[in-house]
């Protein structure tokens, strides 16, 4: 199916191009306020880190004209060897010396390269192969109406057995960087899960995260505590007291079934309670054990520091109060460019001012009205994005474009999340506005496949 | 399909969900809540507080009395102190190598960045050794401030002292902060609010370690510290130096007032001690060397002692008499010695004759006339009813009342009534009791002997009130206050409750002690000052070994001059030194003449009381008894 006559840049997504071009031009200037140095004030100073920034940006839009030159069906054709190469890397990085306690970087001259930030390309382009490949198969319906979803985890054991595949696709990138060990990347991976959901697998999915993380925030905040059973003089702890109130769901349930409904579905909905009770009190179970065992202290801190459960605002609390304080400091109109007191490369009250917490910075100098500004972007971009994967005749591309939006909005939600204080610190980068060559590239390529792929829309029947 | 094609909405739903969850959550952090901007204040600006210099104290006469010097505190970075001779340092710095250490690791726990104080108040005399050699500590650097500086060794008890602020003053005093100095006593404690001036405040940004940055939005917010203000105080500096002076070597106080304006002129206490002493590094260690004095010398006792009165009383109990018309000043009482003792003298005809002569019998007659008024059959009802008359009186004379004196810790006199008689004397769970007492129990007061109890200021007071005729101004220090006039109070004006024409004929007598033969305090006479006076002795006790031994006598005298334009009262207590007219008389007629003319021509008697060495050896002084 190849391209004639049209220039390449003809059906070229512009919007979205302008809002990427958009936010990396702010996210320079932001980076060069939240880094400056008298040392290193040359706009083009490569020892500067918005020098570096400009030069990573030059990369990508260096590859991202390849890219657009470049054909879908070539894209498509490699989709596997980039997912290889990419899973190799990180087999590959995890031999590399450790840098702060985990191996996630090869070093090249001054530069290093994050091959996690790769994998989600990688994932991306495989799962869209992937999908595009089992199309027609229509499993996840099939399965969401054979079964009541909560006798059998709620689909996720079938889900599994069936679609093996995709499970491995995503599972093996995810699996090397958890051994990195990176949690905040890892975490990224369960984007890929959004992305499934719209292409109609495990719609309970969904729903079971959703409920699964109020559950678990729930175990975790009254885990520790213990309280008094009304009325009698029993102590109870958070844990038992959850398990109990299951148990009193449960019964709610097993009533209103028996009252309601027809004998012959009893027996189904029967199931599917006993069952769900007993997935809910394990989960709580793994919850608690899993939070005390297998998650590192700092960590544990982090999600307590979340949940309000330590307040240690010049201890353990530091980064998300100085980050906190820097945002809220800023006000309405905020401080004024370069005028930060608390995120900047001076004062240095913020730690990671240009990477991880590059949103303070920008919300102490803007305000209000800039942070607003800011989400507003990415809320438009990532519309963008369903618009443009919705417009999409073959599935691989749609399937792509969902990966790129779903990547981006974990970015977004996380690093966003966290600086304001909504999600523990997870260190990951906010797309084209933090500091890093790495992130910077791959999310341009994420960005620039999306809009190759998108710019063929009218020529690939599928 | 339509199922799984309406995911899409979903999906975007939860985008845009995310994002007003984010704005929502903006909004409130940024525009609502107000703590994140002081938390962030708190954090990346360090507040650094500018010390105002004190008020400088003035004297009647616009001499400087209290000025202020710049001390010096050594601080010290110590991630800046390299390479340095320790030995050497303590050595310029006169600490103990121990304290150096001491403080070197309190300053190196605290912040290796930021200063902390190692040296503090080193006097400019001391600091000018230091200065050219401090250079060779790098690391170490000195802060000025300024500290309390007294030209003249005088006035300590006056003029007080201070020290620094501790946490129960702070907690009860919001304004201090630690480090603060405040006015412990003495005036400086009185306009401790006016003297310390207002607090300037610098805003600068620190980083995350707190090292300075740079000033906040260019100083913008900063304030410069203001001076306290300057107060003028009505004591003639010449007048108090001198009285000092004379009071060397002697144990007591005087006070004297400007009858017409209530100002006091002078309050010495002796023994006394130079101000500066209580200035600087040493504060704690000379405050213990003079706390640990026999003779008190931190005690002030013009305002912090009360004696009894003595025969000075018999003014009173005179002017009282003829207020209560139960004698004119005809009248005449014989000399009965067996009621009450007295020496040899001529019947007092009337009673300018009878101050004069400080007759005891007479004012024994005076006091029954008072106290007995046969108002009540019972002679105990009577003599409640009496004693009540009376002590209204007396308390009119401002004796153990309020009298608004600008300074602090004042001790009153007192005055016994009827209900002290009643429920406290001689002891509350043993008193009189009702009725169980009349004229013949509690006759001593009469002649300033019994339970009646002045202070010195009040002392002076009196005799302000009898130059006045009737009428005084509370005694006080102030006299202007930079931009603010002088409390109303000190304009009013109050009366006692004798009538000025009674005045005459007592005033009369207190002339003749001084200037006519038999008078009680000749040696008070200065020729052409017309000074008016009455002695006193009060009998004292004490307790040695555990028996009340009684002392030798204090010598107390209370004047004014002159007699017709009256512009200084003033009371002279002489402890242990025995007859009034023999010390205390002629001590306060050169304090007088001082005053009035500025030179004291008499030098015999001058001379007499310079070189008085009156500190009585308490193990010798028990009163032979006769």
């Amino acid at each position: 199916m190849r391209q004639t006559g049209d220039n390449i840049f003809s059906n070229v997504d512009w919007a979205l191009f302008g809002i990427y071009l958009i936010l990396v031009f702010l996210g320079v200037t932001n980076i060069y306020s939240a880094s400056y140095s008298p040392e290193h004030s040359g706009i083009f100073d490569l020892g500067s880190e918005h020098g570096k920034q400009l030069m990573w940006f030059g990369i990508s839009i260096f590859f991202g004209i390849i890219i657009l030159f470049l054909e879908s069906s070539f894209i498509r054709k490699y989709s596997y060897a980039v997912y290889g190469v990419t899973c190799f890397l990180l087999a590959g990085v995890l031999f590399t010396p450790a840098v702060n306690g985990a191996h996630s970087w090869f070093g090249i001259g001054g530069f290093g390269i994050q091959p996690s930030e790769f994998a989600k390309l990688g994932v991306a382009l495989a799962l869209a192969q992937l999908l595009d490949q089992t199309k027609g198969q229509m499993i996840g319906r099939q399965r969401s109406r054979t079964s009541m979803g909560l006798s059998n985890l709620w689909g996720l054991v079938p889900f599994i057995q069936q679609n093996f595949r995709i499970v491995l696709v995503i599972g093996l990138p995810a699996i090397l960087i958890l051994l990195q060990p990176d949690a905040g990347t890892f975490i990224v991976f369960t984007a890929f899960i959004l992305v499934l959901y719209r292409e109609g697998y495990a719609g309970n999915i969904l729903l079971f995260m959703i409920i699964a993380v109020i559950v678990a925030v729930i175990t975790l905040i009254v885990s520790d505590n213990s309280f008094i059973l009304p009325g009698l003089k029993i102590k109870l702890t958070g844990k038992t007291g959850i398990v109990l109130t299951l148990l009193l769901f449960g019964l709610i349930f097993y009533l209103l079934i028996r009252s309601f409904v027809l004998p012959r579905n009893r027996k189904t909905l029967y199931r599917a309670l006993f069952g769900s009770l007993l997935i809910s009190i394990l989960f709580v179970n793994f919850i608690e054990w899993g939070y005390s065992s297998i998650l590192q202290p700092h960590q544990k801190e982090r999600i307590d520091l979340t949940l309000g459960k330590i307040d240690d605002p010049d201890g353990k609390g530091y980064n998300i109060n100085r980050a906190k304080a820097a945002i809220g400091s800023g006000g309405f109109l905020g401080k004024g460019y370069r005028q930060a007191v608390l995120a900047n490369a001076e004062q240095r009250h913020v730690p990671m001012q240009s990477t991880d917490f590059i949103f303070c910075t920008w919300s102490e100098e803007r305000g209000f009205i800039g942070s607003f500004f800011l989400v507003i972007l990415y809320t438009i971009m990532l519309i963008r994005m369903v618009v443009i994967a919705e417009r999409q005749r073959s599935r691989y591309t749609r399937v792509f474009a969902y990966s790129v939006a779903c990547i981006f909005f974990y970015h977004y939600m996380i690093n966003v999340g966290m600086a304001i204080g909504l999600a523990p610190v997870i260190g990951i980068p906010l797309p084209f506005f933090s500091y890093g060559g790495s992130s910077l590239l791959s999310f341009s390529m994420l960005l620039f496949i999306l809009l190759k792929l998108d710019s063929e829309r009218k020529i690939v029947l599928q | 399909m339509r199922n799984i094609e309406s995911r899409k909405y979903v999906i975007a739903l939860i985008f845009v969900l995310v994002s007003i969850i984010f704005t929502t959550r903006l909004f409130y952090m940024q525009v609502v809540d107000e703590q994140w901007k002081e938390r962030a204040a708190q954090i990346s600006e360090n507040k650094i507080t500018t010390y105002p210099a004190r008020g400088i104290v003035y004297d009647r006469n616009k001499e400087k009395i209290i000025s202020n010097e710049i001390y010096y505190d050594i601080h010290v970075i110590p991630a800046n102190a390299k390479d340095v001779d320790s030995v050497e340092l303590v050595k310029l710095l006169d600490i103990s190598m121990e304290e150096y250490t001491k403080k070197m690791n309190q300053a190196r726990n605290y912040s290796m960045k930021k200063s902390s104080e190692l040296v503090r108040q080193i006097p400019p005399s001391e600091f000018a050794e230091v200065a050219p050699h401090l250079y060779k500590f790098p690391g170490f650097y000195e802060v000025a401030r300024t500290l309390r500086m007294y030209p003249k060794k005088v006035g300590a008890h006056l003029l007080g002292y201070m020290n620094e602020v501790n946490d129960r003053d702070i907690e009860r005093m919001p304004y201090y902060k630690s480090g603060d100095f405040i006015g412990r006593s003495g005036i400086e404690r009185a306009y401790e609010e006016v003297l310390r001036g207002t607090r300037g405040v610098k805003y600068l940004l620190q980083d995350a370690v707190g090292v300075t940055t740079g000033s906040y939005e260019g100083g913008k917010y900063d304030t410069l510290a203001l001076q306290g203000k300057k107060i003028t105080i009505s004591v003639d500096w010449i007048l108090q130096e001198y009285g000092e002076k004379l009071m060397r070597n002697k144990l007591g106080s005087v006070v004297a007032i400007e009858p017409k304006t209530g100002e006091i002129l002078a309050m010495v206490s002796s023994p006394g001690y130079d101000p500066n002493l209580l200035v600087g590094r040493r504060l704690g260690e000379n405050y213990g060397k003079l706390e640990q004095d026999t003779l008190l010398p931190l005690q002030n006792r013009a305002t912090n002692s009360s004696y009894p009165p003595g025969s000075t009383f018999k003014t009173i109990m005179a002017l009282i008499g003829l207020q209560e018309g139960v004698l004119t000043t005809e009248s005449s009482f014989p000399c009965t010695k067996s009621l009450v003792g007295c020496h040899n003298h001529p019947t007092a005809r009337g009673i300018s004759d009878a101050v004069k002569m400080s007759c005891n019998p007479y004012f024994y007659y005076v006091g029954k006339k008072i106290i007995q008024q046969g108002k009540k059959k019972s002679h105990f009802a009577d003599a409640a009813i009496g004693l009540d008359i009376w002590a209204k009186y007396v308390e009119s004379f401002g004796i153990g009342q309020d009298l608004h004196v600008d300074f602090p810790g004042l001790v009153r006199g007192h005055v016994p009534n009827t209900d002290y008689y009643n429920t406290e004397f001689p002891s509350k769970s043993n008193p009189y009791g009702e009725f169980a007492w009349a004229y013949s129990t509690i006759y001593s007061n009469s002649i300033g002997q019994g339970e009646v109890l002045v202070t010195p200021l009040e002392m002076a007071n009196v005799a302000a009130i009898i130059a006045n005729r009737g009428h005084y101004y509370y005694p006080h220090f102030i006299k202007e206050i930079e931009d603010s006039d002088i409390p109303e109070i000190y304009r009013q004006k109050n009366k006692s409750m004798v009538d000025p024409e009674h005045f005459d004929q007592v005033i009369d007598g207190m002339w003749r002690v001084v200037h006519e033969a038999g008078g009680t305090a000749r040696r008070a006479r200065v020729d052409s000052l017309n000074i008016c006076g009455k002695t006193g002795t009060a009998e004292n006790f004490r307790i040695i070994n555990g028996k009340r031994e009684q002392f030798t006598d204090h010598s107390i005298f209370m004047a004014f001059a002159p007699k017709d334009d009256p512009q200084i009262a003033i009371s002279v207590y002489i402890e242990n030194s025995g007859f009034g007219g023999t010390w205390a008389a002629p001590l306060a007629s050169l304090m007088i003449e001082k005053y009035i003319t500025g030179e004291v021509k008499d030098t015999v008697k001058e001379n007499r009381i310079l070189n008085a060495d009156l500190i009585p050896n308490w193990s010798n002084i028990v009163k032979k008894k006769k």
